[in-house]
């Protein structure tokens, strides 16, 4: 059992990388439209790159 | 986006001629003095002003832009002070946002944009330059969002940088509101999220201590413990915080809401475990707080989002107003920003475009879909001389119209002000609600200090757990959130129908109303006369004379015009000599024959006296005849709404007694009555009569929901519970209705109804099934039958449901 000192804390740490990660994901607005993304890729991009 | 240009100018049309400036494509003097050499080729230029656009482009090693672009532009003037003056108009009206230290951003409306090599340039021209540090343009929307270092002030050199390529840039808006809104979002989801995660967590640490209480070892409960306390901390500081900022916010208000008992359970509960936690003594109800905390937001998220919605049906309108229009000049097109459009400007809108004001088509034919604004998803056929509301959209073909009435006076701005005004006051079952929600949490802390007495006196080790279970089992949800969730979704579920709200008790009273009258026949007519019967009389046949008819009120553009319209010839016989007169009818040549179309006396001038007609006397009759004699009668008449009868049995099947009130003659109005199918009619009434009508039934208990036309009978709609208004969306600003109800389909009228009772039914289960909940789970609570996990379980689902519920108003 004693592999659970280590298990434990490393789950906490794993638990907040996750959340660091969905912060940031948040905050780069990549949850602000949870219905256009799925449309945009019918639409033709007009402009030059 | 090509299909909003006239024509497309190719390069080689631009290049090839002499004659023509290089950089506009204006043609110029045979021999201009402004000359540059672009790409191994000596140009010539109009002005010194498109040589300076072609001398800067080439300098900056753009020159390709000339074999890319598809239309010539317009250099737009460069005027000194001109920009600064604009960016510290934006900088005060906080359009220009500080984003870091010594960063902005502005969001411009670009004009001049035509194809994407104008994208291509703007981007990389701006991109060079040292300050910008980010600018991406939209050619859809023909907006540019921009990020340079430095202040707000140097907004100014941005302009004047986009205005030395030959375009021009406002700074505009970006609707404030819906940044406001995608913050917010954007912070429940993040506080949502991360209660979500650390609950998952930390249940998978409290699970095996349920599971094997006995035989975990002391070390490794503490660890667990530590773990679970370590992933709570961010659930208590930052997830729930809304729950103690708006519970210290309604206190101070001395209005205490249901964020307080929340905010004391989580608190109290987390202070418990952290206390257990540190000395190594006692329970820990990590699992609990979070869970709670996790599953409250999940409700608060969706009853966000569905409000969020709801404001959006109309507000989205609003964003998607075309933001430039092309505006003609004598032969030219200029692409002007919206908002800068003035009454009598002409304005081209291409196929498939939107409208961009408000305004009367002049050239061409199409058809046009307001859905938008009537929620009539049928494309409605415009001709010249008929009304184009902004934000129609042209759906087959290219139009020029007049304007009249551009950027915040259009329909469209009138009916998103209004729409937001009631959005902003709370109706009164919101009030109530909140009210209730106010007395239910002061009594609840008055049970859970007796509870925690009680128990403190009997046994003191389970006062805690059980303080904690009858401060989070109750929920005060169906108060406090899901009333005002009801009510916002049922605006919504309206809105896409074409029936706004405009007051906010409307939709209550609406719910409430047994008894509806209609305050006059227009209300139920089409309100313009249709041929009901022809009478044949002389030499041709009825489509020959209907063909006549046509033709002569359709040069004259008469009001009459209209009846006969779908009877024109085909082709239409060639009219001359066209005289309209006033009050009479139309007269005029076809094929050298003098014809006359009108008044019966006045047409009989020309030909034999004319013969009796033979029709009911409220009816509108019209001549035809020629020099030779009489030819036709035709009885015109103001025809049943396609939608009146199947209106007024819905009423009936809602078990509504259904009267019309008019001030016309008693044969209209029997003859409407009898066809709508309403038993109960008053005729010759005046305005006042209707009034004493309405006062009359109210003494005798009925409550009335009056429908007309928003304009007359103020004192009877003013009298009424509840007062609708039908009408096309460009007289709104004038009603003074409760309800507005757009577009001509009056059996929406019934749906909204419908929806209106849909609505208080929900309202009142979502009450019911809290008080049936609460009186239950209180006391089981407050005698320690219910544990704080299941507590918290308990009132995240009974929210749950409760906004569920809310929610089913926005389908079907």
């Amino acid at each position: 059992m004693d592999i659970l000192f280590l298990l434990i804390p490393l789950a906490v740490v794993l638990a907040f990388l996750i959340g660091a990660a969905f912060v940031w994901s948040v905050r780069s607005g990549q949850f602000d439209d949870l219905d256009g993304p799925a449309q945009r890729v019918l639409l033709d991009d007009d402009t030059l790159h | 986006m090509q299909a909003a240009l006239p024509e497309t100018v190719h390069i080689d049309d631009l290049v090839a001629p002499e004659a023509m400036c290089f950089h506009c494509g204006e043609t110029h003097s045979a021999n201009p003095q402004w000359r540059h050499v672009v790409e191994g080729r000596e140009r010539t230029f109009c002005c010194a002003g498109c040589l300076a656009v072609a001398q800067t482009i080439d300098a900056a090693g753009l020159a390709p832009y000339y074999r890319q672009r598809t239309t010539a532009v317009r250099p737009a003037g460069i005027d000194e002070g001109k920009y600064e003056r604009e960016a510290a108009q934006a900088a005060a009206g906080g359009l220009v946002v500080a984003v870091a230290p010594g960063r902005h951003e502005a969001a411009l409306l670009l004009e001049g944009l035509h194809c994407g090599a104008c994208v291509w340039l703007i981007e990389t021209w701006l991109a060079r330059k040292p300050s910008i540090e980010e600018i991406s343009v939209n050619f859809a929307t023909r907006r540019a969002r921009v990020r340079w270092r430095g202040d707000a002030q140097d907004l100014a050199s941005v302009l004047r940088d986009i205005a030395v390529i030959g375009y021009r840039a406002y700074a505009y808006d970006p609707v404030r509101r819906e940044a406001l809104l995608r913050r917010e979002t954007r912070a429940l989801m993040l506080r949502m999220g991360v209660a979500l995660l650390a609950s998952m967590q930390v249940m998978m640490l409290a699970v095996p201590v349920y599971l094997a209480q006995d035989i975990v070892e002391p070390e490794l409960k503490s660890l667990l413990d530590w773990a679970s306390f370590a992933m709570t901390l961010p659930v208590v500081a930052y997830s729930a915080a809304p729950f103690f900022t708006g519970a210290w916010r309604s206190l101070r208000a001395r209005m205490p809401g249901m964020d307080v008992p929340v905010a004391i359970g989580v608190a109290g509960a987390f202070a418990a475990s952290a206390w257990s936690t540190f000395t190594g003594r006692g329970d820990v109800y990590y699992d609990s707080v979070t869970m709670f905390v996790a599953l409250l937001l999940v409700a608060r998220f969706c009853e966000h989002r569905a409000r969020a919605k709801a404001a959006r049906t109309i507000e989205s309108v609003a964003r998607e107003l075309p933001s430039t229009a092309d505006r003609l000049r004598g032969s030219a097109i200029d692409t002007v920003a919206a908002d800068s459009l003035v009454d009598g400007d002409l304005v081209r809108v291409a196929a498939g475009a939107s409208v961009p004001a408000d305004g009367v088509v002049v050239e061409g034919a199409s058809s046009v879909e307001e859905a938008l604004l009537t929620g009539e998803s049928r494309p409605l056929r415009k001709l010249v001389g008929d009304p184009l509301l902004a934000g129609s959209i042209n759906r087959e073909s290219p139009l020029v119209m007049r304007v009249t009435a551009a950027g915040r006076s259009t329909t469209l701005a009138s009916l998103a002000r209004l729409v937001e005004r009631a959005a902003d006051a709370r109706p009164r079952s919101v009030r109530l609600a909140e009210y209730a929600a106010a007395w239910f949490v002061g009594i609840l802390l008055i049970v859970a200090a007796g509870t925690a007495l009680y128990w403190s006196a009997h046994d003191a080790s389970r006062m805690l757990p059980i303080v904690f279970s009858v401060l989070v089992v109750s929920c005060p949800c169906a108060l406090s959130l899901a009333t005002p969730a009801a009510m916002a979704t049922a605006a919504g579920a309206l809105g896409r129908l074409g029936v706004v709200a405009v007051r906010p008790d409307a939709i209550e009273s609406l719910a409430r109303a047994d008894h509806v009258v209609f305050d006059k026949t227009g209300t139920l007519t089409v309100g313009r006369p249709r041929l009901a019967a022809l009478d044949v009389q002389g030499r041709l046949d009825r489509e020959a004379c209907l063909a006549i008819a046509a033709a002569l009120e359709a040069g004259a553009s008469h009001p009459l015009e209209e009846a006969f319209r779908p009877f024109g010839g085909i082709p239409p016989p060639d009219v001359h000599d066209i005289v309209a007169v006033p009050g009479e009818g139309v007269e005029g040549r076809i094929a050298g024959r003098r014809y006359r179309c009108g008044r019966p006396s006045w047409v009989g001038e020309i030909a034999y006296p004319a013969p009796a007609p033979h029709a009911p006397d409220e009816a509108i009759v019209v001549a035809l005849a020629d020099e030779r004699g009489w030819l036709a009668t035709f009885v015109l008449e103001d025809a049943l709404r396609e939608g009146s009868g199947p209106l007024v049995r819905t009423l009936r099947e809602l078990r509504m007694t259904v009267t019309l009130l008019s001030g016309d003659r008693a044969p209209v109005v029997r003859r409407i009555a009898e066809q709508a199918g309403i038993v109960h009619w008053r005729a010759e009434l005046r305005p006042n009569d209707k009034g004493a009508f309405v006062r009359t039934r109210q003494q005798e208990g009925a409550r009335i929901a009056m429908i007309g036309d928003g304009l007359n009978d103020a004192p009877a709609l003013a009298q009424a519970d509840v007062s609708i208004a039908m009408g096309d969306a460009a007289a709104l600003t004038r009603w003074t209705a409760d309800i507005v109800v757009l577009g001509d389909d009056v059996r929406r009228i019934g749906d909204a109804f419908a929806i209106a009772r849909r609505t208080l039914a929900i309202v009142r289960e979502n009450v019911g099934w809290a008080v049936a909940y609460n009186v239950v789970a209180i006391p089981l609570a407050a005698v320690g039958l219910v544990s704080p996990f299941a507590a918290s379980i308990g009132m995240a689902v009974s929210s749950l449901v409760v906004i569920g519920n809310a929610l089913r108003l926005a389908k079907g």
